[in-house]
């Protein structure tokens, strides 16, 4: 008896124990999140896109850690080599830091299936920072709440309609053409051609003009649209919420097909595009040899136009975006969906209550604040007002502001837009924000069921390599456009029509229907 | 015990028994083997790296094969792979079934067929017509200068194709351009892909794979060479009637162990080579392995893939030796 009474004493201690965590009341979702000495965490993530910056010194991130209080173990990886070196990481599961960025959104559920990360909504109370935020951003919440109904990530949120990639015309050679500046297919040719004949850079020679410089990755978000099909996602929904495949559209994709083996054929589409890199295409612009590109936004103020000399900011942009090409469809730019990438919890945490806390602290108002706009009286003061403004410095040298730190890839910051906008001439600004309304909501990011995603897993990646293959062939004419029928038959034998059922099914969950 | 004393460089008074063979006593066997081991000893100290290395490396994460049987679960660790779920030869069908099965296995068996067709011989050639140079600076200087390219990275080898190749800029096309001939899209060109991959790869190694067959060459006792002059023999009949002959246990060597290597191609060139206009003739099993295993986490599935990979590349390598034995008496095991 009195055994029976101990053990359920101890029972009982230790369900109160679990349910309210040590240091609980302690954490408001303000630094410092912990008052203990030589507190660590370790987390896993990408170092900056910059090779001139390396995050484990920069000012914002050593900030962060400072003001919450404890010692960040940073192991930070290439961004370009990330995936292939964390998957097998997580793969094997052991080691592995209490914070980690996830290779990828995990939309199959592989990791939350296998249990590796932790639950984050049953720590609500841990959480505050996270909670109000999501609160605020209900649909967030929606696209982050897994299969079970729990939430395993701290997401990374971008903005989902400015800064995309556009077409970029060079300005200076369509004012000599005296033409509009094209927004339909057939002016958009017409002024391909012109480029190609004319000698429009004015050094005597007609034949080093290359009309167009666009990676082949491009191709498809730049004029899929125009032949009604989101070529970028694959998949997208019709206004009656059928879903399709955009290589798998029998009269659209052909026609697609057609107009830029066309293009290729006659020399406007250049031979090389399927291995044109972006510092090709700046030389070009340096050499001014080309006329049309299709990038990141970003890319027409700080890379492209600056390669003129007598490029000048205040008076606007050489290589400038413009609105999409439209067709027999209305033409649009590929919208990103708000989260870009993840951050979870590793269940295995060192002191996962402590892991918790410092993501939740990351994510917090002030943390945003300095992913924003760096660290105050370094790279931006506050006036009278409440304004924000960036230092000289912070205005002058991007690559300075980008080593204090700001958006850094290994925390959970959100793309601001105003912060974005201030560090631009003002003529991108102005484009930016007329191209915003020309951009289309892209294939929702929605979170498969296990039997989704290992018929998913199956098809997909086969299928994805033979529509490249087939993309690439079509257009260099290595394959006649003769055997499309062919190619829709093999498509169909490789799954197609159950991949789209499953895709249909995920579709109308996420519509509510 | 009999084997050991035949061994040179040991030197044992032995009784005869019976039948002939050596009888040792007890003594006399600790005796011999405290000797064996005291000549020895330096060269199985030496051994002891490579076989850690082997352990570690390729006997130890054989364990993992399992998962191609099993449906993986990533985040278990070591233990989740003795743990998955067991599905048995379901990826193994997946494979077969797959619309790449046959092409994968075709190109990389013809990638390695072609490296070998033209690959192995000009190392023998090579190595035969630089032993023939008397004047030694030339000689050791055509050496190094073969043997160079085989230590620049891959990576620097497929930038440097690249930007020769290149259509628009590079320096063969304009050749091309200048006899009036149309300008080659040599990288995006599917029939081009094996041309150039194993021109390529023959220059980057055919010095530094000539060395063995040099040091062979070397060896051959130069009584034979006077033997053969004092005969009147040419140049021609010296290399076809000695010089060959007397090679033919390494390049037999050496041949089967290429075999082994059959379906086993470079991953990182391949890789770095490749692009979607190319797929048809350049996909091979490794980076169709990497695609799925690593790019898409379908582990069971690439280990699977990779594991059939091995085990016809060992099918190989078993009928190769086999065949030799019969045909050469010279086999490596």
């Amino acid at each position: 008896m009195k055994k029976r009474m101990l053990a359920l004493t101890l029972a009982a201690a230790t369900l109160t124990a679990t349910a309210l965590p040590a240091f609980a009341a302690e954490y408001d979702g303000s630094a410092p999140i912990t008052d203990e000495e030589g507190a660590t965490v370790s987390m896993l993530a990408t170092n900056s896109w910059y090779s001139t910056v390396d995050m484990n010194k920069a000012d914002v991130v050593i900030k962060v850690a400072e003001n919450a209080g404890v010692t960040v173990e940073w192991n930070m990886i290439d961004p370009t080599t990330y995936t292939d070196t964390v998957s097998p990481m997580l793969a094997a599961g052991t080691d592995l830091a209490d914070i980690i960025y996830l290779p990828d959104l995990d939309e199959n559920q592989t990791y939350i299936n296998s249990g590796m990360f932790e639950p984050l909504d049953e720590h609500w109370d841990l959480m505050p920072n996270f909670r109000a935020y999501l609160d605020e951003h209900p649909e967030i919440e929606a696209s982050l709440t897994a299969q079970d109904g729990h939430v395993y990530y701290v997401p990374v949120v971008g903005l989902p309609d400015n800064y995309l990639p556009c077409l970029m015309y060079q300005t200076q050679w369509i004012e000599q053409l005296g033409i509009e500046s094209p927004t339909t297919l057939d002016d958009f040719v017409e002024m391909l051609r012109a480029f190609k004949e004319n000698d429009m850079n004015g050094n005597g020679d007609t034949t080093d003009e290359i009309p167009m410089s666009i990676m082949s990755d491009f191709l498809p978000q730049m004029f899929g649209w125009a032949f009604g099909m989101d070529l970028q996602s694959g998949f997208y929904a019709d206004e009656e919420g059928v879903v399709h495949y955009g290589y798998y559209e029998a009269e659209n994709y052909k026609n697609y097909l057609t107009f830029l083996n066309g293009l290729y054929e006659e020399g406007l589409l250049e031979m090389e595009f399927t291995s044109l890199t972006r510092d090709q295409i700046t030389e070009r612009f340096a050499n001014n040899i080309t006329g049309v590109t299709f990038d990141y936004s970003w890319q027409m103020s700080q890379l492209y136009s600056t390669q003129f000399v007598e490029y000048d900011p205040e008076v606007g942009g050489i290589v400038v975006g413009v609105e999409p090409l439209s067709g027999e469809y209305q033409g649009y730019y590929s919208g990103t969906n708000p989260v870009k990438g993840i951050f979870g919890v590793n269940k295995d945490a060192q002191d996962l209550d402590l892991a918790i806390k410092f993501i939740d602290y990351a994510m917090s108002e002030e943390c945003q604040t300095m992913y924003a706009w760096g660290i105050e009286d370094l790279s931006y003061t506050v006036d009278e007002d409440g304004n924000f403004n960036y230092t000289e410095q912070a205005l002058n040298d991007n690559n300075w502001l980008q080593q204090v730190g700001i958006n850094p890839p290994n925390l959970p910051y959100h793309n601001d837009a105003a912060a974005t906008d201030v560090l631009l001439p003002t003529w991108h600004v102005e484009t930016d924000k007329k191209l915003a309304e020309s951009s289309h909501s892209p294939w929702p990011f929605i979170y498969a069921t296990e039997d989704e995603s290992e018929e998913i897993q199956m098809y997909l990646t086969d299928i994805q390599t033979y529509v490249q293959e087939m993309h690439i062939k079509y257009i260099t004419g290595a394959e006649s456009l003769d055997t499309f029928d062919n190619y829709l038959s093999t498509l169909e034998s490789m799954g197609i029509e159950d991949l789209l059922a499953i895709k249909q099914g995920q579709y109308d969950r996420y519509s509510g229907k | 015990m009999n084997d050991l004393v035949t061994q040179k460089g040991i030197v044992i008074m032995t009784k005869k028994g019976k039948n002939g063979h050596a009888v040792l006593s007890k003594d006399e066997k600790k005796r011999l083997r405290r000797k064996v081991w005291n000549r020895d000893k330096y060269l199985v100290y030496m051994m002891i790296p490579v076989i850690i290395y082997f352990l570690i490396f390729n006997y130890l994460p054989m364990g993992g094969l399992v998962m191609a049987f099993q449906k993986f679960k990533p985040g278990k660790g070591f233990v989740g792979i003795f743990t998955g779920e067991w599905v048995g030869l379901k990826w193994f069908r997946r494979f077969f079934k797959s619309a790449y099965a046959w092409r994968l296995i075709r190109n990389t068996f013809l990638l390695n067929f072609y490296s070998l067709i033209f690959g192995f011989p000009i190392p023998i050639i090579f190595a035969i017509c630089i032993t023939q140079i008397k004047n030694k600076f030339l000689q050791k200087g055509a050496q190094v200068i073969t043997y160079l390219p085989y230590f620049i990275s891959t990576v620097v080898v497929v930038g440097m194709m690249t930007n020769f190749l290149s259509p628009s800029s590079g320096i063969i096309n304009q050749l091309i351009q200048k006899f009036g001939g149309e300008p080659i899209n040599f990288m995006s060109e599917q029939d081009w892909f094996r041309p150039l991959y194993v021109i390529s790869g023959s220059w980057q190694s055919f010095g530094f794979n000539s060395i063995i067959f040099v040091a062979a060459i070397m060896g051959i006792s130069p009584d034979l060479y006077e033997a053969m002059t004092v005969d009147g023999a040419n140049i021609r009949q010296t290399v076809w009637h000695l010089t060959l002959p007397m090679i033919r246990p390494t390049i037999v060597l050496l041949l089967i162990m290429s075999l082994g290597n059959m379906l086993n191609v470079g991953f990182e060139k391949v890789f770095l080579m490749y692009n979607e206009a190319v797929y048809e003739t350049a996909d091979v099993i490794s980076t169709y392995v990497y695609r799925q295993g690593i790019a898409s986490t379908n582990y069971s599935y690439a280990a699977a893939v990779g594991l059939f990979n091995s085990v016809v590349g060992f099918a190989l390598v078993s009928i190769a030796n086999r065949v030799s034995r019969k045909l050469n008496e010279t086999a490596i095991w």
